[in-house]
């Protein structure tokens, strides 16, 4: 990995660019910023409800479609992959690179917040620390997972992000709530079944169990490493109409 | 000429026999166009200028030599390996592509250090700051390449390819947008390592740079490859072309009249103080003019062949 | 606009050299109005929405976006169909078909915000990437025109994609009703409501897309942005109001596009068709309306500013 740390220095001087960073770091800080919200107002905020619809479900695939395609398709889109490519530097190398920079700057971020977020919500149903860390951990898995997808899907199209958000908002957020049978298909059913396990809570229609959710993350990381690494290595400079 | 090596495969080990470029019966189309029609040819040591029209595949073939593209029919195989899929073939080989921009916020000492970094030069920093010197971008050099001239632009990428001090460098349109001192430089810049026994390939619609940088030609139209070779030996084999000769003499119009005898003359046109003569047989002619000027006794002061120009043997090429 | 001078070239010839007269002349004829160049503009704006006149790959998205927003119009259409088959005793199952005027907006929506977000940087983003505008703003273009009309483009796009699987809905009703009379009485009063919801939509939702695409000429930041702006305050607004009445709660409905116009399109209904009043209410309707067209003023002119301003 030492070797390959220039790959690593300039994918993350790419995505960190000023404006991006601080938006990120803003959109990041959304459930703090709520929980805080309501604290203020009087109320009091159900931890698994904030971390469940404003983390899991938004935030964070939010963050994760940011970065990963980011991370590889800024690059391929305005040519400068160019010069990454023709180094002796196996293609799998460059693509486990680009996903390792995704994937740390979501968990980055995710992972306080959940902490912070889960700490400031000591209403009903207060997370214990262990929850809350559990519950970090298990975010920083989904938004890992999510990032690593889009970054092999930025090998293969420069329509990443917009295809992403069309998975997210349409396919995880519409379609299968609505089939029961494609929940298996959705990084945001694994993450919830992994967060379900942490806080004990039991939801209609049940959460996915320890193990589906598991091996869901695991295959998604896999694969995206998989494909990602076949179709980079078959690379080819787009034409003049790319 | 360096002590910065790479860590394996220094240039003399390369220069040994064998061509360091073999292209073999290439095709690329996209859909039904073809971009790259049957070319083959092989290359070793030396500048060779890769020369067409606009549109004639140039940068398509630039690009199946350095692996970018998967060539539809045929191979390419580079320093002994085949160009498609093998980044290892990389250490050996610097691309100067043609539109692909640079990332604009990196200064050209972190663009060129990050190219050696990558491609495992061992002592990186030293060989950025050669490089950067060869390039003549010192005093830029740590300024972002999006502040820079379009000049000065293309030095960083070429200071990018060379610091690996590889053995094959492919050039795409490497002149644009230099002032003559810098093109200069960059020529002899690349005549040097030619020497050295890199292979150079470039390309250029621009004929004075390929006349007078490359030691052989290739000349691409349509995709195909329309000649190979020294540019005046190509002259030599467009026979069904009659070359120009420029003549001045003590008396032309009766020259004229001689020379129309022979057989190996097509016609002969009287300007202004100049006599041209068109004629089938270089060679014959070039021995037939001094008899028949002695036996007219007409004294001869300048004979010039004047289409021997790589433009006409362009223009020729293309137009066929 | 400088009047057009007669450039026709002299004949001239000499030892040195010659100009052939190429018949190359100035433009003497009729010049279009400024109205025309408007309307040319919008024209293109409109079809590159659809990515029409470029490849297929630029198709995709917006097809594909405005197809799955005419599903649920085919199959209401499929159900009356059925309904109407079945007599009488199916005017009951239409009172709950799920998919009725009133719900069409919110089951769309996220189609809609998807376009916006996938075509506003198309149209906006490309002339500032590409560095074109001062191809536009040396012509007799103004300014404003320009931006205008490019809004008008996006606002024209989305208003397709939004009335029509509606009118599809309500010709199909119509026609699938007892008979003309009576199913022109019972639909029709959605018309309104419909036709000003759909207006509402997509001028507060296309502006502002307009306004962060044309603030944004890299894509990604602006498809991201416009995104996160659509579907992250809908979900905070429902945080906060679960937890209790906080005060907050009831004015941060204001800031957040989706709600808005769920309120406003329940408040059109109620008043024009007799919809139901189940949106729990904290603020009165007008409320909504205001800020409404206070976003749509905001957006809009922040967008002509923007063009306005550019240094090109």
């Amino acid at each position: 990995m030492i070797t390959r740390m220039p790959l690593i220095a300039v994918t993350l001087r790419g995505v960190l660019g000023r404006r991006r960073t601080w938006l990120m770091i803003l959109l990041a800080s959304l459930p703090v910023l709520v929980a805080l919200l309501i604290r203020a107002g009087g109320g009091q905020p159900n931890a698994t409800t904030i971390l469940d619809t404003l983390l899991i479900r938004t935030v964070m695939p939010l963050l994760a479609l940011v970065f990963g395609t980011a991370a590889l398709g800024s690059e391929l889109e305005d040519g400068t992959a160019i010069y990454l490519m023709v180094k002796p530097i196996p293609r799998w190398h460059i693509l486990l690179a680009k996903m390792a920079v995704a994937a740390s700057l979501t968990i980055a971020l995710v992972f306080p917040v959940t902490v912070l977020t889960g700490l400031i919500t000591d209403g009903r149903d207060a997370l214990s620390l262990a929850e809350i860390l559990g519950y970090a951990l298990v975010v920083s898995a989904g938004g890992a997972a999510y990032a690593c997808a889009f970054v092999a899907l930025s090998a293969f199209t420069g329509r990443a992000l917009i295809l992403g958000l069309g998975y997210v908002l349409l396919w995880e957020g519409v379609l299968s709530g609505l089939l029961e049978g494609t929940r298996f298909l959705s990084i945001r059913q694994a993450s919830l079944g992994l967060a379900a396990q942490v806080t004990g809570n039991v939801t209609t229609p049940p959460a996915l169990d320890l193990a589906t959710s598991a091996a869901i993350l695991v295959a998604v990381v896999a694969g995206a490493i998989l494909l990602g690494s076949m179709r980079l290595s078959r690379f080819e400079i787009r034409g003049s109409d790319g | 000429m360096t002590t910065d090596r790479t860590v394996a495969g220094s240039p003399a080990e390369l220069a040994a026999p064998g061509a360091s470029i073999v292209v073999d019966h290439v095709s690329r189309w996209y859909g039904n166009v073809v971009a790259v029609n049957d070319i083959s040819f092989s290359l070793s040591a030396g500048v060779t200028g890769l020369l067409g029209p606009n549109g004639a595949g140039k940068t398509t073939l630039l690009h199946l030599i350095s692996g970018l593209l998967r060539p539809s029919a045929g191979g390419v195989t580079v320093a002994g390996v085949p160009a498609w899929r093998h980044p290892a073939m990389y250490r050996h080989v610097g691309l100067v592509p043609e539109r692909e921009a640079v990332h604009g916020y990196l200064t050209a000492r972190e663009f060129v250090l990050l190219n050696a970094r990558l491609q495992g030069v061992v002592n990186a920093e030293a060989a950025t700051q050669r490089v950067i010197a060869t390039v003549e971008l010192q005093d830029a050099a740590d300024r972002p390449i999006n502040t820079y001239s379009k000049g000065m632009r293309q030095r960083a990428k070429v200071a990018g390819a060379l610091v690996h001090d590889p053995a094959v460098l492919l050039l795409d349109e490497p002149f644009n947008g230099m002032d003559p001192r810098q093109r200069l430089h960059m020529m002899g810049l690349l005549r040097g390592m030619a020497a050295a026994g890199r292979t150079i390939l470039f390309s250029s619609h621009i004929l004075e740079e390929v006349e007078r940088m490359a030691d052989s030609v290739l000349v691409i139209h349509a995709g195909r490859l329309a000649a190979s070779g020294d540019f005046r030996s190509i002259r030599r084999l467009m026979t069904d072309r009659p070359h120009t000769f420029t003549i001045r003499s003590s008396d032309d119009r009766r020259l004229a009249a001689a020379l129309l005898a022979d057989p190996a003359v097509f016609g002969a046109e009287l300007g202004d103080g100049k006599l041209s003569v068109r004629t089938a047989d270089f060679e014959g002619f070039g021995r037939a003019l001094p008899r028949l000027a002695r036996v007219a006794g007409i004294s001869l002061f300048e004979i010039t062949p004047t289409d021997e120009s790589l433009e006409s043997v362009f223009s020729y090429l293309v137009r066929r | 606009m400088t009047e057009p001078t007669n450039t026709q070239p002299k004949l001239a010839s000499s030892a040195g050299g010659s100009i052939y007269d190429l018949g190359y002349q100035g433009y003497q004829g009729r010049r279009l109005a400024r109205r025309d160049v408007l309307v040319s503009l919008y024209g293109q704006t409109l079809r590159a929405c659809y990515g029409i006149g470029r490849g297929a790959r630029a198709k995709i998205v917006p097809f594909t976006l405005a197809g799955l927003a005419l599903i649920p119009a085919i199959i209401a259409i499929g159900i009356a169909a059925i309904i109407a088959q079945a007599g009488p005793a199916g005017s009951r199952f239409d009172s709950i078909s799920p998919i009725r005027y009133h719900t069409y907006a919110s089951a769309i929506a996220v189609f809609v915000m998807l376009f916006c977000a996938a075509q506003a940087p198309e149209l906006f983003g490309r002339d500032q990437r590409f560095g074109v505008l001062p191809l536009y703003f040396s012509r007799g273009l103004p300014r404003m025109d320009y931006a205008v009309a490019r809004i008008g483009g996006l606002v024209g796009g989305l208003l397709l994609m939004v009335l029509v699987p509606q009118a599809l809905l309500f010709i199909g009703r119509l026609l699938t009703a007892a008979d003309p009379g009576t199913g022109w009485r019972l639909e029709s009063p959605n018309l309104l409501p419909i036709l000003l919801q759909g207006l509402l939509t997509v001028l507060l939702l296309g502006g502002i897309a307009a306004v962060i695409a044309s603030h944004t000429p890299r894509r990604a930041y602006a498809t991201a942005a416009i995104i996160a702006l659509f579907i992250v305050p809908p979900v905070i607004v429902e945080l906060v109001t679960q937890t209790g009445r906080t005060g907050l709660g009831r004015y941060l409905v204001l800031l957040s596009p989706g709600d808005i116009l769920e309120h406003t399109n329940g408040a059109l209904f109620r008043a024009f068709a007799d919809g139901p009043d189940v949106l729990g209410r904290d603020l009165p309707d007008v409320a909504y309306f205001v800020a409404v067209s206070a976003i749509i003023v905001l957006t809009f002119g922040l967008t002509i500013r923007r063009y306005w301003r550019i240094a090109v």
